[in-house]
């Protein structure tokens, strides 16, 4: 009796097993996959997750990249020239006193998903919304001066100011707070909600997010400057570089953003089945050195800290060549960009020389970084550079919700940080420079000598003399080095050869409305 | 019911423990949120929306209210339901864990049960040596190594292991490669036991017995020793798969898979408090859920053990 029910248990498992064995095998032969008629459907690789697309809170360059394709703004920037050209709105004047910006919208624009035609109100409401406090945007500073917003006529935005400001249209164009969302969609939606169910005019519609697998946005038909030339694209998360290399190889992917790691664009860069385009980025990555703490206060020792990291080294080595100079915190794609500044050559003498004018031999330098590569292994070359200096080097690496948090408190001597964000020369230098970004902000080196220039600039509506007042604040800032640039970013992406027509901008996302398969 | 009682019991202490963890590491959501230029005082307001202002044990009370009503919470991040986002990556753990095992199961008894067998052999080295470069070898690199050599030298399988296509076979195919990474690790393990629990068990008296009544060693090697070995096996088994579903995360990266160990992660780093909750809840429930069906299996298997 015993051995039966023995048997018997014995043969299900082992049925069982055959079952699944037999599962297995049909996989394993490598049934040649079925692969979906790519002809229409893009196919673009992103690093990680999306997870909000709702302009007043959006951050991370892979939720710009979505939101880029589903939002229009009053004005935009010419992916390839970075010129701001119209978008929404087709024309903008500006009143004599600088105060007073009149943008004539585009007939016959339609929101996504039947929420009707684009009126000036729904410009209105989009910027109230970022300023309004309760909305808790991260880009109400970004419109700060702009006291009120009128919609003159159903195509008719005037925006007020508090003072003249010459930077206004880099502000509204399409790019985070800029990004144009329809006052009916947000209130029928509701603020939480809206997050993953975006509306807008752009080229694409939002169509559906699988959490940790994809975004699908499909082709708005409707599209004022015509239906794009692919039927929808996805945006698939592939975290491996090497794995998303080897997709990108075996057309599995179309486009590859984010490609960074200098192995394998050197190894894309080899093979005849992709093409790798490479951009200078509008960010430079740098070392930002507390003032208020001990030693650093002192120009001296800043300046030896400069001559004392071989930047060059770090390039040509760590990063292969792939990176660019940096002589400032501008890079070469701002029209305001320029090399005469003083530079710090890699000079260990003469940064011990600095070192000890200012009496600060031996002192102890925190190298504060956040657990992500490449900074924090960035900061092993620069710690074993600094000690041949005669510097005491120490280094910490903080998680990234730690690191904000320290750098937030502005109490750490040093760390690294990129201002990413478009052509606007505002952004990385009051970014970094002025005393309104901290607290809260990023110019934790708590410099305070720019304030003027930065004012003048903003207050000057001729483009030469505006252009000549960021040089200035370059000189200042590179003479007093309160934040010292690394190495200017450039940017990678690369596609299959069938991809045609792709533009790569500046601005660390990609936008694929140009982009066609070739047969 | 003493067994429901457990259960129920283990779920709310995990689930209570990351509760009160969470709120111990520093950085919150609201900062995540807000970004670099938040001030105090919109980081302030936004930690009170989320409740985030009031005493731990407080927040902990409303937690577990809602929990009670099946409420888990929205994302502070994508604003959706933070259970629903949980069970929309269960699926793919589950597959990939699943399916991991049984190859895991496949290859390593018999293997195991083949190096007992011919103990000291060159075949006994042979599956000894693949064990010990299963357990040391990275599971990361081993998936990168296969991904090269099966995705691109030899084209079999698609270099990235998800797919969302309908089709069951595309998705088997995208599934395949992954899973043996997976397997082949586990395997290791569980070969590695299974020769040692057979060893065990061929050298006790009963079998002495066995042979000496002139049963055949067919029938000695796989209906008396095989079955007794097989306790310590499925035990492992069961922790392994529980380790399968949350820790596979290395396997997920590299073969660009959602599962919930990456969802869990990116949770953790976002401070999403309520995702990072309704992730462990689950995870914690699939666990306990797993091993008590094992330990009524062992029953099954080993009359020695009774469950109560």
């Amino acid at each position: 009796m015993k051995t039966r029910t023995n048997g018997r248990l014995a043969l299900t498992r082992r049925s069982a097993l055959f079952l699944s064995a037999a599962t297995l095998l049909s996989v394993g032969l490598g049934l040649a996959s079925p692969r979906a008629d790519a002809a229409t459907e893009l196919r673009v690789r992103i690093g990680s997750d999306i997870g909000n697309l709702d302009p007043a809170r959006i951050f991370g360059i892979e939720n710009q990249t979505v939101a880029g394709h589903l939002y229009n703004g009053l004005v935009k920037y010419d992916q390839a020239t970075n010129e701001v050209v119209p978008d929404l709105a087709s024309e903008w004047s500006v009143s004599p006193d600088g105060k007073r910006w009149t943008f004539k919208l585009r007939d016959g624009v339609t929101w996504h998903k039947g929420y009707g035609p684009l009126t000036a109100d729904d410009v209105k409401f989009s910027l109230e919304r970022v300023l309004d406090p309760n909305t808790k945007s991260r880009y109400a500073g970004q419109l700060e001066g702009i006291t009120s917003v009128e919609a003159a006529d159903p195509l008719t935005v005037v925006v007020n100011l508090a003072a003249p400001n010459a930077g206004l249209l880099n502000k509204l164009t399409a790019f985070n707070q800029g990004w144009v969302v329809s006052r009916k969609a947000v209130t029928e939606i509701g603020d939480e909600k809206y997050a993953m169910n975006p509306v807008g005019t752009g080229p694409f519609v939002f169509d559906s997010w699988t959490a940790g697998s994809q975004a699908v946005i499909v082709a708005n038909k409707d599209y004022f400057e015509g239906a794009p030339k692919v039927d929808s694209v996805v945006f698939r998360i592939i975290k491996d570089e090497t794995a998303a290399a080897i997709a990108l190889e075996n057309a599995e992917i179309d486009i590859f953003f984010a490609l960074q790691s200098p192995p394998v664009i050197d190894r894309l860069k080899k093979s005849d089945a992709v093409k790798v385009l490479s951009r200078p980025a509008n960010h430079t990555i740098n070392l930002v050195l507390n003032t208020t703490v001990g030693p650093l206060g002192d120009v001296r020792v800043r300046k030896a800290i400069a001559h004392g990291i071989n930047r060059e080294a770090l390039i040509a080595g760590y990063f292969k060549g792939t990176k660019g100079t940096a002589y400032s915190v501008l890079t070469s794609s701002f029209p305001q960009y320029t090399e005469s500044v003083p530079k710090y050559e890699y000079d260990p003498q003469k940064a011990k020389a600095l070192l000890a004018e200012a009496g600060a031999e031996g002192f102890m330098l925190e190298l504060v970084s956040v657990g992500l590569s490449p900074y924090d292994q960035l900061v092993v070359p620069m710690a074993s550079d600094l000690e041949k200096i005669g510097l005491k080097t120490k280094i910490t690496v903080l998680e990234r919700g730690a690191y904000l948090q320290a750098r937030g408190k502005g109490e750490i001597m040093t760390c690294i940080t990129g201002v990413v964000g478009p052509p606007d020369p505002d952004s990385p230098l009051v970014t970094l420079y002025h005393t309104k970004s901290f607290p809260p902000g990023l110019n934790t080196s708590r410099y305070d000598q720019v304030d003027d220039l930065l004012a003048q600039a903003s207050a000057e509506l001729d483009e030469d003399k505006r252009t000549g007042i960021y040089r200035q604040v370059l000189s200042k800032t590179m003479e007093d080095v309160p934040v010292l640039p690394l190495y200017a970013d450039q940017l990678f992406l690369a596609h299959t050869n069938k991809v045609k027509g792709l533009v790569q901008n500046s601005l660390f996302t990609v936008h694929v409305y140009s982009v066609s398969f070739s047969q | 019911m003493r067994r429901l009682l457990l259960m129920g019991i283990t779920v709310i202490g995990m689930v209570t423990v990351v509760f009160f963890l969470l709120r111990a590491i520093p950085g919150d959501p609201a900062t995540y949120m807000l970004g670099d230029y938040a001030t105090e005082e919109a980081v302030a307001a936004l930690k009170a929306d989320l409740g985030l202002d009031r005493p731990v044990h407080e927040q902990y009370l409303t937690f577990v209210g809602r929990a009670l009503t099946g409420d888990m919470g929205n994302s502070v991040v994508t604003g959706q339901p933070a259970f629903q986002e949980v069970l929309s990556s269960l699926p793919w753990s589950a597959a990939l864990a699943t399916s991991g095992i049984v190859i895991a199961v496949l290859v390593g008894v018999p293997l195991g049960v083949l190096s007992a067998v011919r103990q000291g052999t060159f075949a006994d080295l042979f599956v000894m040596l693949g064990a010990l470069v299963g357990i040391s070898f990275p599971v990361f690199w081993v998936g990168l190594v296969c991904i090269l050599l099966f995705a691109h030298e030899i084209r079999l399988f698609p270099a990235l292991g998800a797919s969302s296509s309908e089709d069951l076979l595309t998705q088997l195919h995208h599934l395949a490669l992954p899973a043996l990474v997976l397997g082949f690790s586990v395997a290791a393990y569980i070969a590695r036991l299974t020769r040692s629990a057979m060893l065990e068990v061929l050298g006790q008296d009963f079998v002495r017995v066995a042979r000496a009544m002139g049963i055949s060693e067919t029938r000695i090697v796989y209906w008396l020793a095989l079955r007794n070995a097989l306790i310590p096996v499925l035990a492992v088994i069961g922790v392994t798969f529980a380790w399968s579903l949350g820790s596979a995360i290395l396997v997920e990266a590299v073969f660009s898979r959602p599962g919930l160990g990456s969802m869990i992660l990116k949770a953790v780093f976002a401070r999403d408090y309520q995702l990072v909750q309704a992730g462990v809840f689950v995870l914690a429930f699939a666990v306990v859920l797993v091993n008590t069906t094992l330990d009524i299996v062992y029953g099954l298997v080993d009359p020695r053990v009774s469950v109560t």
